[in-house]
């Protein structure tokens, strides 16, 4: 018989570990490298990317789009009711100052033949349009709430859009705040000029006298408190959206 | 010896063909331990599903935390124990929910594209042979696991694979079509309704997709947990293919932490 055949060292005999040190090696790099990127906000250089991804996760949102698509809550869902977090940026409740502005009035402009000031009771004497509806927060959340108005495509109809008009921009009295919307998803037949909720007029917390409701956009892009229905070529970003929430936010 | 003397021909120099054995069949063109014993495609697929798998995890659970519960407002939810517990922060990425779903969103095309990558190569590669579980694979994953909770003192013979690695890895991926399945029915739970219906309206295919995450984080942990508890001599042969028969967990009769090193040989 020849001399016993050497066996090749492994791997980490050749690196000079053995298995503890091995094994500690190789947990510590990975652990390093875990930690390293948890709880964080991730590489800068990767936001041009973000973006990018962005960018065309909107071109997809907007092909999958279809005025057909209608929200229907699950037969049993129970209406969140009390249980509707309020929300509004002000540091208080905000209400529509009578005294400061004279009567609240919406108005519907831009690029628009007959431009309007809508108050309270022109809106409920337009054509009525409820729908008991899905609320989808960006926080993940869901909510069930009866919602009353008139159906934006309706008022659109009425102050004559132009169709060179692309975007809208819902604009409030809650501070600054607003969101802009691409023109297909407010003509969306659920897209609401809401002033009734669960069938009472909107509560100051809930964003009296009228708000937008849409469920094809995440709860930020529903502007509470509102002003102006502004059309527009371009969009002017948002409150939420400029800070990094993604424009679209479609559901 | 001039070449120009010889006759042009097709055939090759005799010199270059490969040695012949003497059962006279032709040797393999490296030697054995040489071999690459996974794809190129299957291992740069399976690092950048590590990258993708670990960003969408923790920008999920940032995104989670957010509103770390299920309940549609106004209602309770039977079946999460721990309703309105965060998740702990270190587990997260992102930093803030805006910040993780734009990860999220950003991250899901990479792990969608590479998963099809993967799943594309291994059925016109044939690597799916050593995955599908085959039969007797539950008796396997038995003996198996009597060897690792040393019931039985070999190593059940085994190919690529032993069966529960078979199980695992055959599962992974399904899993993780489930995951993005039940992602794109809380993505856009309008415009494709009739999928998110399906899984029985919103809040329960977020449920579903929790579960999901928590399978793939599972059999991630075991996976990992094997790799060094067994066979940390595999970690090369995800890296640059090469892997040593003689150092595999059979040759080593190796369970949890036993027979981690090779056995001497006199």
């Amino acid at each position: 018989m020849s001399a016993p055949r050497r066996l090749p060292s492994h791997i980490a005999e050749r690196a000079g570990l053995d298995r503890r040190r091995f094994l500690a090696a190789a947990s510590g790099a990975a652990g390093a490298l875990f930690l390293a990127a948890c709880d964080s906000h991730g590489p800068k250089k990767a936001a041009s990317l973000l973006k990018y991804a962005e960018h065309k996760n909107e071109g997809l949102e907007r092909v999958l789009f279809r005025h057909t698509s209608i929200d229907v809550p699950p037969r049993g869902a129970l209406p969140a009711g009390e249980h509707f977090p309020s929300y509004f940026v002000s540091k208080n409740v905000p209400v529509w100052n009578e005294a400061a502005h004279g009567a609240w009035r919406l108005e519907v402009g831009g690029m628009v033949r007959k431009p309007m000031q809508l108050s309270l009771a022109d809106l409920a004497a337009l054509p009525r349009t409820g729908y008991k509806l899905d609320h989808f927060c960006v926080e993940g959340w869901t909510a069930v709430a009866t919602r009353t108005g008139v159906q934006l495509a309706d008022l659109a109809k009425l102050v004559g859009v132009d169709p060179a008009a692309k975007y809208v921009d819902f604009q409030s009295f809650d501070d600054d705040y607003h969101e802009s919307w691409d023109i297909e998803s407010a003509m969306h037949p659920q897209t609401l000029v809401v002033y009734a909720q669960d069938g009472h007029y909107l509560n100051a917390a809930w964003g009296a006298p009228a708000r937008i409701y849409s469920p094809t956009k995440l709860g930020y892009k529903n502007t509470k408190y509102l002003t102006k229905v502004l059309f527009m070529p371009a969009r002017n970003g948002g409150y939420w959206s400029d800070q990094g929430y993604e424009w679209y936010g479609g559901v | 010896m001039t070449s120009s003397s010889r006759p042009q021909s097709a055939l090759p120099d005799p010199l270059t063909l490969p040695p012949v054995d003497s059962d006279g069949g032709a040797r393999p063109p490296r030697a054995a331990h040489a071999e690459r014993r996974h794809h190129v495609v299957v291992r740069v697929t399976h690092w950048v599903n590590v990258l993708a798998l670990t960003i969408m995890v923790g920008s999920g659970l940032r995104i989670f935390n957010a509103y770390p519960a299920f309940a549609r407002k106004g209602e309770t939810f039977c079946c999460y124990p721990f309703e309105h517990r965060s998740i702990p922060a270190k587990l997260t990425f992102g930093g803030w929910l805006g910040g993780a779903r734009n990860w999220h969103f950003a991250m899901m095309w990479l792990l969608v594209v590479n998963g099809f990558v993967y799943l594309a190569f291994i059925y016109l590669h044939g690597e799916w042979r050593d995955l599908v579980p085959r039969r007797g694979i539950v008796r396997d994953s038995i003996e198996m696991v009597k060897f690792y909770v040393a019931a039985r003192k070999d190593h059940p013979r085994q190919g690529k694979h032993n069966a529960l690695q078979r199980m695992a890895y055959f599962a992974m991926p399904i899993v993780g079509i489930a995951a993005v399945i039940t992602g794109l029915a809380i993505w856009k739970p309008v415009q494709l309704a009739p999928l998110t219906d399906l899984m029985g309206g919103y809040v329960w295919a977020r449920y579903w997709h929790f579960w999901a995450m928590l399978l793939l984080v599972i059999l991630t942990v075991g996976h990992v947990f094997m790799v060094f508890a067994v066979d940390p001599y595999s970690i090369p042969s995800m890296i640059t293919g090469g892997y040593r028969e003689d150092l595999s967990p059979e040759a080593r009769n190796a369970r949890p932490f036993v027979h981690l090193l090779p056995r001497r040989r006199e």
